[in-house]
C-alpha cells in the first residue's frame, strides 16, 4: 500500500498533510514513527488504573499527533475523549474509549500494510 | 558539536509528545539548534540553564509535572520574559488557553496541525523582532554612555583648567567627584530627608568637579602662594565661590537646566557650614543645598589628604579623624556619619577612580533599563527644592 492509499484507508487527507509538511520524506518519517510513541498504551494503563488527569494528557497527546498527521478519525475520537476526560468529572468514557481503540487499531493496521 | 552548529541560535522545544518535538525538530533543525523538554520542569530548568544562549522557547500547554501556564508563570516571576520571547503551541481547540497565555507574556502561538511554512515564519519574525530590540537598546546604551563621557570629558577639562592653575593635579577633581557619589549614596541609604533621585546622585556627582571655577579670576600670586595667605589675602580668596556662581548666573539661557543649578549651588555654598558661620552667604543647615553640603566635605576631605604648596599630605586616618572632631570645619552630622561609613573602603576606591569609564556606563545602561531617561527633567529633587 502507497501512502496515498493508507491515507484513504485510514480516512485522511494525504495531499493536505504533504502541502502541510511540505515535504514527502518527513510525512513517511513520522507516519512510520507514529507505532512507536508511547501514548496509546499509557492511556490505556491510566484508564486501567483510574488515574483521569494523565488519561487525560494521553487523550490529549494523541489528538494532537493526529493534528499534525492528519489521522483524522483517531483525531476525532481522541480529540472527545479528551474533552470529557478534562473536567475530571467521573461520567462514563468507556463508549469513547472503544472508539480510540478501534481507530487507533485501525491506523497502526494500515501502517504495518505500508510498502516501504 | 561541528562549529557551525555552534553559531546557530538555540529554540527550546517543550513538549510533552516526543512526535511533536520530532516534528519541529524536523522542521527547524536546519538553522537552529533544537534543545528539548518533555514537561515543564525540565523546561525551567532548560531556561535556568541556557537563558542566555536561547532566543525561543516554544511551549505546549498541557503537560506533565508542570504544565506550559505554569513555565510562563515562573519565567514572568524571574523577568525571563524580558528577553526571552515565548511562542505557545496549542491546539485549535485550546483558544481560551491561548488567550491566557497572550496575557500571561507570550508573544504568540502557533496551532496544531503544524504547518512547516508558518511554523518557519513565526519563529523567524519572533526571533528577528526581539533580536532587534535588543540591538537598539544596545544602540541606545551606547549612544548615551557616548553623551555621557563626552559631557564628563568636557568638565573634566574645564575644571582641569581650574586646578592646572591652582597648581593641583586633575586627581583632586576626580577625588571630589567619587567621594561625592560615595557620601551621597551612603545617604540615600540611611536617609530620606533629601529627596534625591538616583539621577540627581548622578548629576550632583559629575558637576561636583566645577566646585572651585571661581578660582580662575584669583590672583594667581594669591592661589599658588607657598605661605599662610594674610586677612587680605584670604578676603580675595573667598570670593571664588561666589564668582564661580557669578559665572554660571551670567549664562542666561541655560538657567533652567539642572546642571547649571546644581553647579550654582556647590560653587556658591561648598564653602558654608553647617553653624552658619561658612561664606559667602552664612547658611545653616539645610539652608544650605545638600548637593553643597556634601561636595563641600569631599573637598575638605581631599584637600587634607592631598599635598598642596603650602602643607604636605595628611594619612587618612588622622583626616577623619580631624574631620569628625570638628577641626576642619562644622558639617551636618548625617553626612559625617556617611563619611565614618564609608571611610573604610575610602582609600581603595579613590586609587581605583580610573575606573570611571565603566561607572559611566553603567550609568547609561542602569538609565535605560530604568527607564529613567527624563529623570534629569523631572528631577524629585529639583522639584522639591523648588
Amino acid at each position: 500500500m502507497t501512502f496515498q492509499e493508507f491515507y484513504q484507508t485510514i480516512g485522511g487527507d494525504y495531499n493536505e498533510v504533504l502541502a502541510r509538511l511540505s515535504s514527502e520524506r518527513l510525512v513517511q518519517k513520522f507516519v512510520l514513527k507514529f507505532p512507536l510513541d508511547g501514548s496509546y498504551d499509557l492511556l490505556c494503563s491510566a484508564l486501567e488504573t483510574g488515574n483521569r488527569e494523565e488519561a487525560f494528557r494521553a487523550a490529549h497527546t494523541i489528538k494532537g499527533i493526529c493534528q499534525n498527521l492528519g489521522f483524522t478519525p483517531l483525531l476525532t475520537s481522541s480529540s472527545s475523549l479528551a474533552e470529557a476526560l478534562r473536567s475530571g468529572e467521573a461520567v462514563d468514557t468507556s463508549a469513547l474509549a472503544e472508539q480510540v481503540g478501534e481507530d487507533y487499531r485501525q491506523v497502526i493496521t494500515a501502517i504495518q500494510a505500508l510498502d516501504v | 558539536m561541528s562549529k557551525q552548529q555552534q553559531h546557530k541560535q538555540k529554540i527550546l522545544v517543550a513538549d510533552d509528545s516526543e512526535m511533536n518535538r520530532l516534528i519541529l525538530t524536523d522542521m527547524l533543525g536546519d538553522e537552529y539548534e533544537i534543545l528539548e523538554a518533555e514537561n515543564g520542569l525540565q523546561a525551567v530548568e532548560a531556561i535556568q540553564k541556557h537563558a542566555d544562549e536561547l532566543s525561543l522557547i516554544l511551549l505546549d500547554i498541557v503537560m506533565p509535572e508542570m504544565d506550559g501556564f505554569g513555565v510562563l508563570n515562573i519565567m514572568e516571576k524571574n523577568q525571563w520574559l524580558e528577553s526571552l520571547p515565548v511562542i505557545m503551541i496549542s491546539s485549535e481547540s485550546d483558544a481560551v488557553h491561548v488567550k491566557q497565555a497572550y496575557e500571561m507574556g507570550a508573544t504568540d502561538f502557533i496551532s496544531r496541525p503544524f504547518d512547516t511554512l508558518i511554523v518557519h515564519r513565526r519563529v523567524v519574525n519572533t526571533i528577528l523582532l526581539y533580536a532587534k530590540q535588543k540591538k537598539l537598546i544596545e544602540l541606545a546604551v551606547d549612544q548615551i554612555y557616548e553623551k555621557e563621557h563626552q559631557n564628563g570629558l568636557m568638565i573634566d577639562v574645564l575644571s582641569h583648567i581650574v586646578e592646572f592653575r591652582n597648581g593641583e593635579s586633575g586627581q583632586h577633581v576626580r577625588n571630589v567627584h567619587v567621594l561625592t557619589e560615595l557620601l551621597l549614596k551612603r545617604l540615600m541609604e540611611k536617609t530620606d530627608r533629601y529627596p534625591l533621585s538616583w539621577a540627581d546622585i548622578s548629576l550632583i556627582s559629575t558637576v561636583s568637579a566645577l566646585h572651585d571655577i571661581g578660582k580662575i579670576a584669583i590672583d594667581e600670586a594669591i592661589l599658588n602662594k607657598p605661605g599662610k595667605l594674610t586677612d587680605e589675602e584670604f578676603e580675595v580668596m573667598k570670593t571664588h565661590s561666589l564668582i564661580g556662581a557669578q559665572m554660571l548666573e551670567q549664562m542666561t539661557i541655560y538657567q533652567d537646566e539642572p546642571l547649571i543649578k546644581v553647579a550654582y549651588e556647590i560653587c556658591r555654598w561648598h564653602h558654608e557650614r553647617y553653624d552658619g558661620r561658612g561664606y559667602p552667604d552664612g547658611l545653616k543647615g539645610d539652608e544650605i543645598p545638600i548637593s553643597a553640603q556634601v561636595v563641600a566635605l569631599a573637598d575638605v576631605y581631599d584637600a587634607m589628604t592631598s599635598e598642596r604648596v603650602y602643607k604636605r599630605a595628611m594619612p587618612h586616618e588622622d583626616a577623619i579623624q580631624f574631620i569628625l572632631e570638628g577641626k576642619c570645619g562644622v558639617f551636618n552630622p548625617l553626612v559625617l556619619e556617611c563619611l565614618t561609613d564609608i571611610a573604610d573602603g575610602l582609600r581603595e576606591a579613590l586609587v581605583s577612580s580610573e575606573g570611571d569609564e565603566e561607572a559611566i556606563r553603567n550609568i547609561a545602561e542602569e538609565m535605560l533599563h530604568q527607564k529613567d531617561l527624563t529623570d534629569l527633567e523631572h528631577s524629585s529633587y529639583w522639584n522639591a527644592s523648588q
